[in-house]
C-alpha cells in the first residue's frame, strides 16, 4: 500500500530506470511512427476469438499493449458469425502472448504508407534477425 | 465506410474460422489496418523496460488495468462453454419438457428447484446474483418455461421472491460491505406477469393435491378420478413424487407471503407473518423428509454435498453464462451451498424473521434497542437484518407510528410534551431525533460494520451532548435558585441533557462489547479494555439514575393519580433491575480489569511483549474514538496506567468484586423470573462471577511466586466476560 501510495505521488516516469520517458531517447523512425497511433482507435483480437476496441494508450517492448476506454466484443454464437456484446471495460491490458491481431482506425492513404512501412520495417527486421543467426 | 472495415476482414484471421470484423464499423472514412508486423518491428527497436505512452499516462494507473485473459480479472474470458443463453437452449442445454420420460421430466424438475434453492441461499450469503440464481437458463428465459406449469410456477416464483428481497435490502441500505447483493445489472430479473406468480402456484398447487387424492383414493373411487391426468406414469413414486412437489411449492408460496407481510406498513402484517413462518418452517420439514424418497429412485450415484435432494446433478444451469455479469466484481469461483445446507439458512432465516414478528408495537425506545441487540445476538443474516430495520424506520418513525421526537419525550418520562409544537420544532429535538434513526439503522448492520459506524457516531452524540450542556448553562446559569415547577424549559433541557448523555455511554459500551465479538482485542489487552468498560459502565448508570431521579422527582411533584401508582410502580422496578443489572457489569468489568492487572504485576503473565507496539500505543489505537468523543472526559492512558499500576492479587482478592456481583445477581433473578433472555444473562454473569472468584482465590493463596501455574482465559460462559481458568502445568 505504501509503495502504492509513493509511486502515485511522484511522477512515475520521471526517476524510475525502468520507464523511459515516451518521447525521447530513442531515434528510431518506427517508435516515432508507433508514438504517432497513441490514440488512436485501435483494435485487437485475441485468441479466444473476442475483440478489444479502444484508445491505444501504452505499448512496451514485449507488445504488451494497453488500451485506454475498451469495450468488448463477443460472439454470442460458437458456429457462425452473429451479433456481437459490448460491454465497456475501461483500462485493459493484452499480453502480446494473447494476442491474435492488431488493427488500427486510419485513413486510406494512410493504411496504404502503414503497410508500405510495415512491409519495409519486415525486410529490416528480416535482415536484422538473419544478421544475428549469421 | 462500412464496407471498408469489411473489405479488411479477409486480412484477419486466427484459427481458420472467419472472424466477423465486418461488423465492427471503423470510422468514418477510415478502415481498419492492420498493425500486428508495423508493431512487432517498432517494439523491436524499444529499449528494454521502454514504454510508449502518451502524456497522460500513469504507472499507478496502468496497474489497475484489467489483464485480459487472466482468468482471475477477465470477466469475458472464452470458457469451454457456451457463448450465450440462446446457444445454450439451442444445443439442448435447458430442454423443455426435460425430459420426454414423464417420470424422469418429474425427477428433473425437482432437482432444478433444489437446485435453485441452494442458489438462493448462496446469494443470501454474499454471492453475486448472476453466478447463483441466474445462472439458471430456465429463469433467464422464464417464457420459454410457460408450457410446463411445475417448472414455469415456481420460476415465476422464485424470480418475484429475489425482487422482493433485493427491494427489501437496497431499500434498507444496510449492505454497505454486501453491496454485490443488490447487484442485478442486465439480469432479467423484471418481468410482466410476475404479479400473477402467486395464483399460476395455487393453480397448479391445486392440480397437485388433486393428484395426490387420486393416487390415495381406494381404487373404487379411482374410476370417478380417472378423467385426472397423473403427475407421471410410474403409480408407485405417484405418491412420493406429488409431496415433494407440495412442499416445495407451499413452502415457496409461504414464504412469498412472509416477505410480503413483513413490508405492510406499520407492522401491521406481523402477526399474519408468523402464521406463515410458521407453515413455511413446516414445509422444510417436509422437504427434509422428502429426501429419502428422492435419493431412493434417483437416476444417478447421491453425493453428499449435492445441491439437491436426490443427490443427482441438476439440467438447465451454467455459471459461466452469466459470469461477464457479474462486473464489477472479477468472476469468482463459487461454491454453492448445499442443498442440505441451504435448508438449514432458511431454516435460520425463519427462525431470525419469527423473533422480528413478536416485536411489540408501540415501544419505548430503551427497549428497542434492547431488541435490537437481542436479535443481533444469534447473529442474523442480510436478509432478517434488513427487514428488522425497515419495521424499526419506516418514514422517519419508530415503526412507522411514532415521530421520534415522541420517541424522545417518551424516553425522557414527559409525556406532557408529546404533542407540544415547540418541543417537536426545538433544534436539539430534531437533531437527536434524526441521531435515534441513524442509531437504529447502525444497530442492524452487520457487527463489523456496525462497530466502525457507531465509533463514528460517538462524535456526533457528544457533540450534541455538549451543545446541549452549554445552551442549558448559558440560559439558566444564573437562574439557580428558580423551582423546576416554575421553569417547564428549563425542566426540559435538563432532561434532555441527562439522556443525551446516557444514550452516548450506552453507544460507548456497545462498541466496546462488540470488539468481543468480532475478536478485536489479544489477551495482553483486555485489562485494559475492562478498564475501560469499567468506566463507560460507571458512567452510564450515572447518568441512569440522575434520569430516573429526575423522572420521578417529576412525578412526584405532579401528585400521580391513584390509579397510576400500580403502573409506576412495575415500571419503577424494571428501571431499578436495569440499574442492578448494570450494577453487575460494574463489579465484573472492574474485577476483571483488576485481577488482569494483579496477574500481570504479581505473576507476570497478559504482559505485553509485542516488538511492534506499546501499551500505550495499543491503548490509543483501541480507544482513539472513544478518546476524541470524550466519552468519557479526561480518561487517559496515564490515568489507566495509574489505576492498574498498584493491583496485586491480595488486594483485589480482598477487595471481592466477584462476590459483590454475585450479590446482585442473586437478587436480579427474581426480578427477570418473566423474560428468560434476562434470565439467561444473569445466568451467565452468575457463572462468569463464580469463576472468576475461585480462580482468584487459587492463584491468591498458592502466590505469584509459582511458575507452574497457568492462567489463560475463556469466553465460555459470556461473550464478553471472560473466565480466567487455572492450571498446573
Amino acid at each position: 500500500m505504501e509503495t502504492a501510495s509513493t509511486q502515485n505521488t511522484q511522477d512515475p516516469h520521471s526517476d524510475s530506470p525502468l520507464v523511459s520517458e515516451g518521447s525521447s531517447g530513442n531515434s528510431s523512425p518506427l517508435v516515432a511512427q508507433l508514438r504517432k497511433l497513441l490514440f488512436r482507435r485501435m483494435l485487437i483480437g485475441v485468441n479466444d476469438g473476442r475483440f478489444f476496441l479502444g484508445l491505444f494508450h501504452c505499448v512496451d517492448k514485449q507488445g504488451n499493449i494497453i488500451l485506454q476506454d475498451a469495450v468488448e466484443y463477443r460472439s454470442t454464437r460458437r458456429s457462425s458469425p452473429s451479433p456481437m456484446e459490448q460491454p465497456s471495460l475501461g483500462l485493459i491490458w493484452i499480453p502480446a502472448s494473447c494476442r491474435s491481431s492488431c488493427h488500427v482506425d486510419c485513413s486510406i492513404e494512410e493504411h496504404m504508407s502503414l503497410s508500405s512501412l510495415a512491409y519495409w520495417a519486415m525486410r529490416l527486421f528480416g535482415s536484422r534477425a538473419k544478421l544475428g543467426i549469421e | 465506410m462500412a464496407n471498408h472495415g469489411g473489405g479488411a476482414a479477409g486480412e484477419v484471421g486466427s484459427g481458420g474460422r472467419p472472424l466477423p470484423l465486418s461488423s465492427i464499423p471503423a470510422g468514418d472514412h477510415t478502415v481498419w489496418a492492420d498493425a500486428s508486423p508495423f508493431i512487432e518491428a517498432a517494439c523491436n527497436d524499444l529499449q528494454d523496460g521502454e514504454l510508449v505512452h502518451g502524456e497522460n499516462f500513469s504507472l499507478f494507473a496502468a496497474m489497475s488495468a484489467l489483464e485480459i485473459m487472466d482468468p482471475k480479472m477477465d470477466s469475458g474470458v472464452e470458457n469451454s462453454g457456451y457463448c450465450s443463453v440462446e446457444e445454450a437452449i439451442e444445443n439442448g442445454a435447458a430442454p423443455i419438457p426435460l425430459s420426454l420420460d414423464r417420470t424422469i421430466d418429474v425427477q428433473r424438475t425437482i432437482d432444478v428447484m433444489d437446485h435453485l434453492l441452494a442458489c438462493e441461499a448462496t446469494w443470501h450469503k454474499g454471492h453475486s446474483l448472476a453466478q447463483t440464481v441466474f445462472s439458471c437458463i430456465y429463469l433467464l428465459r422464464i417464457e420459454r418455461t410457460s408450457s410446463h406449469a411445475l417448472l414455469h410456477s415456481y420460476c415465476r416464483i422464485t424470480r418475484a421472491t429475489c425482487n422482493a428481497i433485493i427491494s427489501a435490502v437496497a431499500d434498507a441500505r444496510t449492505h454497505e460491505e454486501e453491496d454485490l447483493f443488490t447487484m442485478a445489472y442486465g439480469l432479467p430479473l423484471k418481468g410482466e406477469g410476475d404479479e400473477k406468480c402467486l395464483s399460476i402456484l395455487n393453480s397448479v398447487e391445486e392440480t397437485i393435491s388433486r393428484q395426490l387424492r387420486a393416487c390415495k383414493a381406494p381404487s373404487s373411487k379411482k374410476k370417478a378420478l380417472e378423467d385426472l391426468e397423473s403427475l407421471q406414469t410410474n403409480p408407485d413414486l405417484e405418491e412420493g413424487y406429488c409431496r415433494a412437489f407440495l412442499c416445495r411449492l407451499r413452502f415457496r408460496k409461504h414464504f412469498y407471503h412472509v416477505l410480503m407481510c413483513l413490508r405492510k406498513p406499520q407492522g401491521r402484517g406481523l402477526e399474519l407473518a408468523r402464521k406463515h413462518v410458521a407453515s413455511c418452517l413446516s414445509e422444510l420439514a417436509s422437504m427434509y423428509k422428502s429426501l429419502e424418497f428422492l435419493r431412493s429412485v434417483s437416476y444417478g450415484s447421491a453425493q453428499e454435498d449435492s445441491t439437491t435432494a436426490s443427490g443427482c446433478r441438476p439440467v438447465g444451469f451454467d455459471v459461466s453464462l452469466n459470469s461477464k455479469l457479474s462486473a464489477p466484481t472479477p468472476p469468482r469461483a463459487i461454491r454453492l451451498l448445499s442443498w442440505k445446507k441451504a435448508v438449514g439458512y432458511f431454516e435460520k432465516l425463519l427462525h431470525d424473521l419469527n423473533v422480528l414478528c413478536a416485536f411489540t408495537l408501540d415501544p419505548m425506545l430503551e427497549d428497542t434497542l434492547r431488541f435490537v441487540v437481542q436479535f443481533q445476538k444469534s447473529q442474523p443474516d442480510l436478509v432478517a437484518r434488513a427487514h428488522l430495520q425497515l419495521l424499526l424506520v419506516q418514514d422517519g418513525k419508530l415503526c412507522g407510528r411514532d415521530f421520534f421526537c415522541d420517541v424522545i419525550s417518551k424516553a425522557l418520562a414527559l409525556p406532557e410534551l408529546a404533542k407540544d409544537q415547540e418541543f417537536q420544532k426545538n433544534e436539539f429535538v430534531v437533531q437527536l431525533g434524526q441521531l435515534v434513526i441513524n442509531l437504529l439503522k447502525i444497530l442492524c448492520t452487520n457487527s463489523a460494520w456496525q462497530r466502525r459506524k457507531l465509533g463514528k457516531i460517538l462524535q456526533d452524540w457528544s457533540v450534541i451532548s455538549m451543545q446541549l450542556e452549554l445552551a442549558f448553562k448559558r440560559e439558566f446559569g444564573e437562574m439557580l435558585n428558580v423551582s423546576i415547577d416554575e421553569n417547564i424549559c428549563m425542566k426540559v433541557s435538563k432532561h434532555l441533557l441527562i439522556w443525551a448523555q446516557e444514550q452516548t455511554y450506552w453507544i460507548a459500551s456497545r462498541f466496546l462489547t462488540l470488539g468481543f465479538e468480532l475478536e478485536l482485542y489479544s489477551p495482553t489487552d483486555y485489562c485494559m479494555v475492562y478498564w475501560y468498560m469499567y468506566v463507560v459502565f460507571v458512567k452510564l448508570l450515572e447518568k441512569m439514575q440522575m434520569r430516573i431521579a429526575a423522572s420521578s422527582d417529576n412525578s412526584r411533584r405532579k401528585g400521580k393519580k391513584k390509579r397510576d401508582h400500580t403502573k409506576d410502580s412495575g415500571r419503577d422496578a424494571g428501571v431499578s433491575s436495569s440499574c442492578l443489572l448494570l450494577q453487575c457489569y460494574i463489579f465484573l468489568s472492574e474485577g476483571l480489569a483488576m485481577m488482569l492487572a494483579a496477574l500481570c504485576n504479581d505473576c507476570k503473565v497478559f504482559q505485553m511483549t509485542s516488538p511492534f507496539n506499546g501499551e500505550e500505543e495499543r491503548f490509543v489505537q483501541h480507544f482513539e474514538l472513544l478518546q476524541k468523543a470524550q466519552v468519557p472526559e479526561h480518561i487517559s492512558y496515564y490515568l489507566f496506567k495509574d489505576s492498574t499500576l498498584h493491583a496485586r492479587l491480595f488486594n483485589v482478592a480482598k477487595h471481592n468484586y466477584f462476590r459483590e456481583a454475585q450479590r446482585i445477581i442473586a437478587s436480579l433473578k427474581g426480578s427477570f423470573s418473566g423474560e428468560p433472555d434476562k434470565l439467561l444473562e444473569v445466568r451467565q454473569l452468575e457463572q462468569v462471577a463464580e469463576h472468576n472468584r475461585i480462580a482468584l482465590n487459587v492463584v491468591n493463596q498458592v502466590g505469584g511466586q509459582d511458575s507452574s501455574l497457568k492462567v489463560s482465559l475463556e469466553f465460555t460462559h459470556h461473550p464478553y466476560f471472560a473466565v480466567a481458568v487455572v492450571k498446573r502445568s
